[in-house]
């Protein structure tokens, strides 16, 4: 399977389980999958970063279109970013994709166990 | 060897996870608030626009279904179909806007902040617990359950809001519980009560006792009554002075033996609240409609999210419009077809310090009355965030709690140790009932009856009816004392200092349609001193009483819009009588001074936000009471003393030019009046200087005094509106200051028919949500000093073009 297909079932997974479970349960999915799709070790990281990443980011945006609010604003300040939104938005997509690259080459080094 | 390699990215991946799900000190957990699915992103709320939306929600435990439409300002008009309802689905709404504060409130009520963020929240805890928050609390409750109605309100309201914590899943929890997470407990009823006492607290646990008696230890009587006298040079009472009395006095205790007491105290610094209120009613025959209209603006630490919570209440028996206080049942201040009310605080003294002299170190008996009494304890118990809990014993005389022993640290510097606290807020009272039957009030006999039910803290009750009457009640359980008792630390041993029971409801000071017009209170002195009983000698500084007063007198033709003028009036009465009399002294001024005493000149009096007068006005009094008085009075921080009031300063200048306190003793010279005015001048540029620069733009009114309206969280400026361009001032009758000013502006005009209109605002917004337009959309409004017209409907199918969604709570 290439890259964008594991990445295209992360994202689907992800955003379910985002959804319906708590919000770490994305990362030990995302190792589960790893480790039953038996993913290529190298890239896991990578595939599960860019996932993690596109899912959380577009996921604020698209929450930040449907609700406009000063919201993502004042935390822009709560969190040290000097009201940078833009800033906000980089950061949610980065805490995303590490956690999420982090478990899913969890899962793939898990699986090949040498 | 393997199997180890080959997890060791699950162990990290675990960790990480472990992290990212916790808080670190003040970092929230950042995994869990930055997920999109659960974080902070899903508190956004956009504004409503266009058609009104409709929605239905299932609430367990209602009778029949409610019936709820928002306006524009996200106000709640209930319509319920009896009392049970209409309270549950206040509970309800309060908390689906107001939840996190509601509970915060109590928390901190309760002693119970280092629960949230842990030991820091501790010496505040301890403090409340001390002050016996919880046992008046539990008190007070007690008192409620005996009025079947107050009862079921309160219990109605709890499942209220109990319903609507029961529907939230974490992702939909309020922002600060994400920020500082943790998650909502059920509501109780004993919160509401819990949530009332402290408003004892904020209004009524002003206690200067303790200074008082460091100057009477140090200056003597004499000295101590001259200078912090028991009525003010210049006031104009609350009750007009020649009012008839119609009630026969009960006898006076006779005064306990002189007490000097052990005075002193180690210190902390104490917190000095600038808060107080303005209300009036004027009647028919001076307003254009021919009805009275009724003002009021309670002033109190600005917050958000806010403090009041508009609402319309209506079932069978009560059309109410008005603010509520979330956490508890009811409109506190506001209107109904035939009534309006509003309130402002008490300065009476129904707080006593009384030293105790225990057996022994064991602290189980102490001297009273010519014997060895027994101490009760109370138990409390700490839970502290990240620690291990903690409990702390609190032991009690008759009098109450001793709050800090002789050997411990006072968390203000106020309060002294080794004494017993007796204070009206452990009393058991019935507040709830009072609010529940104004809500209902038809005429001034339905109004004076609910005032009976009321303690604490103790109001100005300023009243209107669509009858014509217009009234205040200077109303709360006061204390029946000697004259001056507790003015100075009591003697806890002496039978003879002890609270001897409490003044008659009825003989509490009031007046209804008095002959010049109008009521007004504004939290000065509530009679002059030909009332007989004591009610205490030290109120907030006459001059915006004087001010409304002067105003109300010669104002005629009034309407609702010349009386939101004069809530926003910004006219410095201080400025007007002290100014000339300050120029007199001056002698020989510097360039500098010169510039400032031209500005001072050439300055109209207000206190508007861009004046600079104002500015160096107001800071020279400041720096005055400094020079005049810190060297006598702030000489040794371990012995902390009051400071005389700028109402006797002004007595000083005009009469006591060659007065001893002029002299500043920390310098070999011996001082003049008009030395202490230049050198207080001086230091008020200086300290302008240093921190606005040289005089200029930079010295405006609004720049200087920097109001704020500052989030629960403390250091939370990111929710917070701060520099809001607004004159006013402490003394002000806009009595904006920094941190405190009017909380809420309502106007109200009764109407023959029913029909009253009504305008309010405050500085805030309906929602506690920072992620919705109603979080802060009034606060703009309320700095200009305009006020919103309140939609007062008579059915939830009323049209209005003001509506934008509709809720039906269905069962």
């Amino acid at each position: 399977m290439n890259k964008l297909i594991y990445g295209l079932i992360l994202v689907v997974i992800g955003a379910l389980v985002g959804i319906y479970l708590p919000w770490y349960a994305m990362g030990v999915a995302f190792g589960l999958i790893a480790f039953a799709l038996n993913m290529p070790l190298k890239s896991s990281f990578l595939i599960g970063f860019m996932a993690g990443y596109l899912l959380w980011i577009f996921s604020a945006l698209w929450l930040d279109m449907q609700h406009p609010s000063t919201l993502p604003g004042r935390m822009a300040q709560v969190f040290p970013l000097k009201g940078n939104v833009f800033a906000l938005f980089m950061l949610t997509g980065l805490l995303g994709g590490l956690f999420s690259g982090i478990w899913t080459w969890a899962g793939a080094r898990l699986r090949q166990n040498k | 060897m393997k199997i180890i390699k080959s997890a060791f990215p699950l162990v990290i991946a675990l960790f990480l996870t472990y992290a990212m799900n916790q808080s670190w000190g003040t970092i929230p957990p950042i995994g869990k608030i930055f997920s999109p699915f659960h974080g902070f992103w899903m508190n956004a709320e956009s504004p409503e626009s266009g058609e009104p939306t409709e929605e239905t929600l299932q609430i367990d435990g209602l009778h029949q279904p409610v019936q709820v439409v928002y306006d524009e300002m996200g106000v709640p008009h209930v319509f319920a179909q009896d009392d049970h309802d209409l309270y549950l689905a206040q509970g309800y709404l309060t908390a689906k806007d107001r939840l996190w504060q509601m509970e915060f409130q109590t928390h901190f009520a309760g002693g119970r902040i280092s629960e949230i963020v842990g030991e820091k929240g501790m010496a505040s805890d301890q403090f409340q617990r001390r002050m016996g928050s919880v046992y008046g609390a539990e008190k007070s409750f007690e008192g409620m359950q005996q009025d079947p109605a107050a009862k079921m309100a309160l219990e109605a309201y709890s499942s209220g809001v109990n319903a609507y914590i029961g529907s939230l899943s974490d992702r939909q929890l309020p922002l600060e519980y994400k920020l500082l997470n943790y998650r909502p407990e059920p509501w109780t009823p004993i919160k509401s009560a819990l949530f009332l006492k402290n408003m004892s607290f904020v209004l009524a646990s002003g206690t200067d006792d303790l200074k008082m008696t460091n100057i009477l230890r140090k200056y003597g009587r004499d000295v101590a009554e001259d200078l912090f006298p028991n009525y003010p040079f210049q006031e104009s009472p609350i009750i007009p002075v020649g009012s008839p009395v119609d009630f026969k006095p009960v006898p006076i205790p006779a005064a306990p033996a002189d007490f000097t007491g052990l005075g002193s105290s180690m210190t902390t610094p104490e917190k000095d609240p600038n808060i107080g209120s303005n209300n009036w009613a004027v009647s028919g025959n001076k307003t254009v409609s021919g009805l009275p209209i009724l003002a009021n603006d309670p002033h109190l630490t600005l917050s958000l999210p806010s403090i009041w919570y508009q609402m319309q209440l209506v079932a069978p028996g009560v059309n109410v419009y008005g603010s509520t206080m979330p956490g508890t049942p009811n409109v506190i201040i506001g209107f109904n077809k035939n009534v309006a009310w509003g309130v402002t605080n008490v300065g009476s003294d129904v707080l006593d310090w009384y030293q105790v002299k225990f057996k022994d170190a064991s602290k189980q008996e102490y001297w009273h009355d010519g014997k060895w009494k027994k101490t009760t304890m109370r138990i409390e118990s700490f839970k502290i965030k990240g620690k291990k809990d903690m409990v702390d014993t609190i032991f009690f005389t008759h009098h109450g709690p001793v709050v800090y022993l002789s050997h411990e640290k006072p968390f203000r510097s106020n309060i002294p140790v080794g004494h017993a606290l007796r204070w009206i807020a452990h009393e058991k009272s019935q507040e709830l009932t009072t609010f529940y039957q104004l809500n209902r009030a038809k005429n001034y006999a339905d109004y004076a009856k609910a005032l009976t039910y009321y303690s604490a803290p103790a109001q100005n009750f300023v009243f209107a009816s669509n009858e014509g009457d217009i009234a205040l009640w200077v109303n709360g359980k006061f204390p029946l004392k000697s004259k001056l008792q507790g003015k100075y630390l009591l003697d806890g041993t002496d039978a003879a200092a002890d609270w001897q029971g409490f003044i008659p409801q009825a003989h509490n000071p009031h007046v209804k349609n008095p002959e010049r017009g109008f009521v007004s209170s504004a939290n000065q002195f509530s009679t002059d001193p030909s009332y007989p009983y004591y009610l205490g000698w030290q109120y907030a500084p006459s001059e915006r009483g004087r001010r409304i007063n002067e105003r109300l007198a010669v104002m005629e033709k009034i309407t609702m819009d010349s009386l939101r003028g004069l809530q926003n009036d910004n006219f410095n009465i201080r400025a007007r009588e002290l100014l000339p009399l300050l120029f007199a002294q001056v002698k020989s001024p510097n360039a500098a001074q010169s510039k400032a005493l031209a500005a001072l000149k050439s300055w109209n009096l207000v206190n508007s936000p861009e004046s600079v007068g104002a500015t160096i006005f107001e800071n020279w009094v400041l720096t005055l009471q400094s020079c005049l008085w810190d060297d006598e009075f702030s000489e040794d921080e371990k012995v902390p003393m009051s400071r005389p009031a700028m109402d006797r300063t002004i007595q000083l200048i005009k009469s006591e030019p060659a007065a001893r306190w002029w002299d500043d003793t920390k310098t070999p010279v011996k001082e003049s009046m008009s030395d202490i005015v230049m050198k207080s001048l001086q230091a008020n540029l200086d300290s302008l200087v240093k921190h606005h620069g040289p005089q200029g733009p930079e010295w405006a009114w609004y720049k200087v005094k920097q109001t704020g309206v500052r989030h629960l969280i403390p250091g939370m400026d990111a929710l917070s509106r701060l520099n809001i361009p607004i004159g006013g001032g402490g003394t002000i009758v806009n009595a904006t200051t920094t941190r405190t000013g009017p909380s809420w502006r309502l106007v109200v005009e009764l109407s023959k028919e029913g029909k009253p209109r009504a305008y309010g605002v405050y500085p805030g917004g309906q929602s506690g949500n920072p992620g919705s337009s109603h979080y802060d959309d009034l606060i703009d409004t309320w700095a200009k000093g305009e006020l919103k017209p309140l939609l007062y409907l008579e059915s939830p199918d009323q049209k209005s073009n003001r509506l934008r969604k509709k809720i039906t709570l269905s069962k």
